[in-house]
């Protein structure tokens, strides 16, 4: 198309009329109030905005909540140990309820407070308190550098045990040639030395994980008691009974039956009282002896850190089960939307194609 | 009062309001003739043209200069108004039709075209008509025709092309049927 034809289309370009510039002018000037934000605010902008403040909510939200609790740190500390803790609990579980199973079962379960298991910083532990009966429970896990260690480490172990006046209540011990070598011991130490005990223990090796717990039994010992006292005063009671003479000779007989089993329940009672007692004298050390190569679990910054990352872990599996969920959704909408769009683009190039 | 005398006594509105006026005032025949080239009708062009700065009036808050200029953006907004008005005629086209055919009325694009130029555009569809007005009679470039149109920047050059080819092959076989 030759330049002179262009230049004679711009030449004649069509101006719009005084009358339509009136109408335009009339509408510039009859100005409506600015809409309000909320309405001026795009979709598009509203997602640029939306997508890094939830990351940053998100962000902070791990933050605030790894460094506040307690129970997920524990729990980062336990998945960082690599050592099956729950495992050492059950070992540990199992001792007691042995001993435990000498007690009394009328002793109400509830009536014994229990602190749960909780960690504490290498090397050190909780003290009993001495003026009550308490069940102490600790879980110790060590690492040592090769299976010569372990083995005079498991020595270590025993000695220890009994110059405090305790005894290894289980032992086992693992180690395949050129593999990886671990040893579990179950320690029974006097309670007043328990903390000796866990100090020279956790000089063995490299402290992987601590854990410890303390159960009070002073209340199943105080019902002991005074089942006990009841017990008793019924005895002497039926005693006084049976002294009356004047007792008819069947009457005596269901009278003797009655004191003969209340002298049983006496003595099982005792027998109860004497084990929880004897349960709260020693506390329970499970210790677990290992050469595999796992870091150390540094109490504070580091369990913090796995905490947030728990946080952060679980904020990852909330936002892809609602990506899996949400997705299928919006990927409709999304093929709803072009194949109106596709629709609507045909329509109009044959719109344009007839005008 | 007309727009170019609202230029020597400016009327106290909003900075938004005075610039949208300015706009209006700055693109108003550029919006008007896309739609008479577009429509190929004058009085239609005129009402979709204030229904254009009607819209653009109510949108106003939301335009961005950063995405687009502004003629751009008026274009856009002057080409839906079209194609909606297209879309209503089609539908009433269809509809009456069927009792009796419509009749289309042919009318001038400018004043001041040869009646040859008139006639090669008049060969040309609508889609072909609103490319040559965009690209030529309003000299935007080819981002900002793709922008208006919604396809590529390529393609506004093959329809370009080819609308100014037919153009030019009707202007031809016109001379040599007058030869």
């Amino acid at each position: 198309m030759s330049e002179s034809l262009i230049r004679e289309l711009r030449a004649a370009k069509p101006a719009a009329r005084p009358e339509l510039r009136e109408r335009v002018q009339a509408l510039a000037t009859a100005e409506p109030a600015r809409r309000p934000f909320l309405d001026r605010f795009e979709w598009r902008r509203l997602v640029l905005v939306a997508a890094p403040a939830t990351v940053v909510v998100a962000l902070v939200a791990a933050g605030v909540i790894g460094l506040t609790r307690d129970d997920l740190s524990g729990g980062g500390q336990q998945a960082a140990s690599g050592v099956t803790t729950t495992a050492l609990t059950e070992q540990a579980r199992k001792a007691d309820d042995s001993s435990a199973a000498t007690i009394a079962p009328s002793a109400p379960e509830d009536s014994a407070a229990t602190i749960p298991f909780s960690n504490a910083p290498p090397g050190g532990s909780v003290a009993p308190d001495p003026g009550r009966v308490q069940r102490y429970q600790a879980e110790l896990q060590l690492r040592v550098e090769n299976l010569n260690e372990l083995s005079r480490a498991t020595q270590r172990a025993q000695r220890i045990a009994a110059s405090l006046g305790g005894n290894v209540s289980s032992l086992s011990y693992d180690a395949p040639r050129g593999g990886i070598g671990s040893a579990n011991i179950l320690l029974r130490i006097p309670v007043e030395r328990v903390q000796t005990a866990m100090t020279q223990l956790s000089q063995l090796g490299t402290i992987l994980g601590q854990r410890f717990g303390i159960e009070d039994l002073q209340p199943a010992v105080d019902d002991l008691s005074i089942q006990v006292e009841q017990s008793q005063r019924r005895i002497a009671r039926l005693r006084k009974q049976l002294e009356n003479t004047k007792l008819a000779d069947e009457e005596r007989a269901v009278l003797q039956s009655r004191l003969a089993s209340e002298r049983q329940r006496l003595t099982e009672l005792r027998s109860g009282l004497k084990a929880t007692r004897a349960e709260g004298r020693y506390a329970t050390i499970a210790l677990t002896l290992t050469t595999e190569k796992i870091e150390a679990v540094v109490p504070g910054g580091d369990s913090k850190l796995e905490g947030i990352k728990d946080v952060l872990v679980w904020e990852g599996i909330v936002a892809l089960y609602a990506l899996v969920v949400a997705g299928p959704i919006v990927l409709l909408g999304v093929l709803i939307w072009l194949a109106l769009r596709l629709r609507r683009r045909r329509e109009e190039t044959r719109l344009l194609a007839q005008t | 009062m007309t727009i170019s005398a609202r230029r020597q006594q400016p009327v106290q509105h909003p900075a938004w309001s005075a610039s949208f006026a300015a706009t209006a005032e700055e693109h108003l025949d550029d919006v008007y003739a896309y739609l008479v080239y577009f429509t190929r009708d004058r009085t239609l062009a005129e009402d979709l043209a204030a229904d254009t700065f009607e819209k653009a009036l109510r949108q106003w808050g939301r335009f961005d200069a950063r995405r687009a200029s502004a003629r751009t953006w008026l274009c856009q907004i002057a080409r839906t108004t079209a194609l909606d008005w297209f879309r209503a005629e089609d539908r009433r086209r269809r509809r009456e039709e069927r009792s009796a055919p419509a009749e289309r009325v042919e009318e001038a694009f400018a004043d001041g075209l040869s009646p040859d130029l008139e006639a090669a555009l008049a060969s040309l569809s609508a889609a072909e008509r609103e490319i040559v007005a965009l690209r030529i009679l309003l000299e935007l470039d080819g981002e900002e025709t793709a922008r208006v149109l919604g396809i590529s920047p390529t393609n506004v050059s093959t329809r370009l092309s080819r609308a100014l080819e037919k153009m030019t092959a009707k202007l031809e076989g016109k001379v040599s049927a007058d030869v």
